[in-house]
């Protein structure tokens, strides 16, 4: 039988052990069904999720409903939304009770005194051009300005097909300000005009993000296995798609056999009692999903069928820092 | 149906689940090292360890408390705390 240490040297063991136990138990949250922008190809809007439910607007019943979360196990809150920035007393409610990241555009400056230190992550979804050909506005001008140097931030870029050869560009700015940044691919929802991935654009946004990271270590949360893992749709020869994504609400996954899933997870919508079918929506096409959490989860809960080889439990180890990174489980 | 209630065969029962449940290679229920730790070293984590409380709790009758996962790091102990249910 093949174990953890006959694998790794006393180094990547240690890596290991680091991260072996935290039993992460995320779950995610519709904050609100509003936004202050409306951008192309963001599902929460583009499948109804905005319409799928009346948004509780009583505080008590948010707190309330928070404890009974914290009950059923789960150890990470993940706020998304709409824009939860336009409701900071129901951020507050999850902040004051557990871990918690929240996801926004960045357009309104989360204050500090308020949340010292809850982890932000800012969608960006490209250059100026790209911001203003699918957002109607380039974010980073104005989110860089809020965050600047802010050690409990990093930019969420969803990098688009018309980015490669342009994504260093953008990580160098990021760099520039102090902030760090993480790595996912635009799914497509919309199918808005040339935002669509080939597979030859899959492999050069690979080796460009490969190369970003291995050029701005200090910046780019990544790691190559996920870049393989996300412009492939493959693990361990496995592809990704419905039968595989652990990143299904719980109630909902109906699936036999089961796949190996995120244990209680389920995304809330903002009435506190919808959910909806899996972290990004029922209209999507799991076969072409980019997203980046389903796919580090992917590999995450597949812990032992990388215990098969060195540099496989290595390429493990790798995505498991990562995500325990971008959600402060471990320091950058 | 009768169960094996004596510490030993309980351990070699959970090895047995263990390994067949989680498809581990290379071990038999007698070879299974009932003090390696299976987090650390086996790297089973806390949907394994359902998936193997599930099948020992129809076995033999009894509940696993989900809170009391993160103890259960051993095979032996995982018999332990089976003989102590099974006690109580």
């Amino acid at each position: 039988m093949k174990t953890v240490s006959s694998l790794l040297d006393e180094a990547w063991y240690a890596r290991y052990k680091r991260i072996s136990k935290l039993n992460i138990r995320s779950s995610i949250y519709d904050v609100t069904n509003r936004c202050n922008l409306r951008c192309k190809g963001c599902f929460f809007f583009s499948s109804g999720q905005d319409k799928a439910a009346e948004e509780e607007n009583r505080l008590d019943r948010w707190e309330a409903f928070i404890d009974r979360e914290m009950v059923r196990g789960v150890n990470l809150a993940i706020l998304i939304g709409g824009e939860p920035t336009l409701f900071l007393d129901r951020v507050d409610a999850f902040y004051q009770r557990l871990p918690t990241f929240c996801a926004t555009n960045g357009l309104i400056k989360l204050p500090r005194d308020r949340f010292p230190d809850l982890m932000v992550g800012i969608s960006l979804w490209g250059d100026e051009s790209d911001e203003k050909a699918l957002r109607g506005k380039d974010t980073f001008a104005i989110s860089s300005r809020h965050y600047a140097g802010d050690p409990h931030t990093y930019y969420l870029y969803t990098i688009t097909p018309k980015q490669i050869g342009k994504i260093e560009n953008v990580v160098r700015k990021i760099r520039d300000i102090g902030v760090k940044v993480h790595m996912q691919l635009l799914s497509n929802d919309e199918e808005v005009d040339g935002f669509s991935w080939t597979a030859q654009e899959l492999n050069d946004v690979r080796y460009e993000m490969d190369d970003v990271l291995d050029r701005y270590p200090e910046t780019v949360i990544s790691c190559k296995y996920y870049h393989e893992v996300i412009t492939s749709g493959e693990m361990l020869g496995r592809p990704f798609g419905w039968n595989e994504c652990p990143s299904v609400t719980e109630p909902y996954d109906t699936r036999d056999p089961q796949p190996k899933r995120l244990i209680h997870f389920i995304r809330w919508a903002s009435d506190l009692k919808t959910m909806h079918r899996c972290c990004t929506s029922e209209t999507r096409d799991c076969s072409t999903c980019k997203d980046g959490a389903a796919h580090m989860s992917w590999v995450m809960v597949n812990k032992r069928a990388h215990i098969r080889s060195t540099k496989d439990l290595q390429n493990w180890i790798e995505v498991y820092e990562m995500f325990a990174k971008l959600y402060q489980f471990i320091p950058w | 149906m009768s169960v094996e209630t004596k510490e030993s065969d309980i351990i070699v029962r959970v090895a047995e689940v263990m390994i067949e449940e989680l498809k581990l290679e290379d071990v038999t229920p007698t070879s299974f090292e009932p003090d390696i730790d299976l987090v650390d070293e086996i790297g089973i984590d806390s949907m394994d360890l359902a998936t193997v409380a599930l099948v020992l709790q129809d076995h033999y009758g009894i509940r696993f408390d989900e809170d009391d996962y993160p103890t259960l790091t051993t095979v032996r102990k995982i018999a332990a705390y089976i003989a102590a249910r099974l006690a109580s």
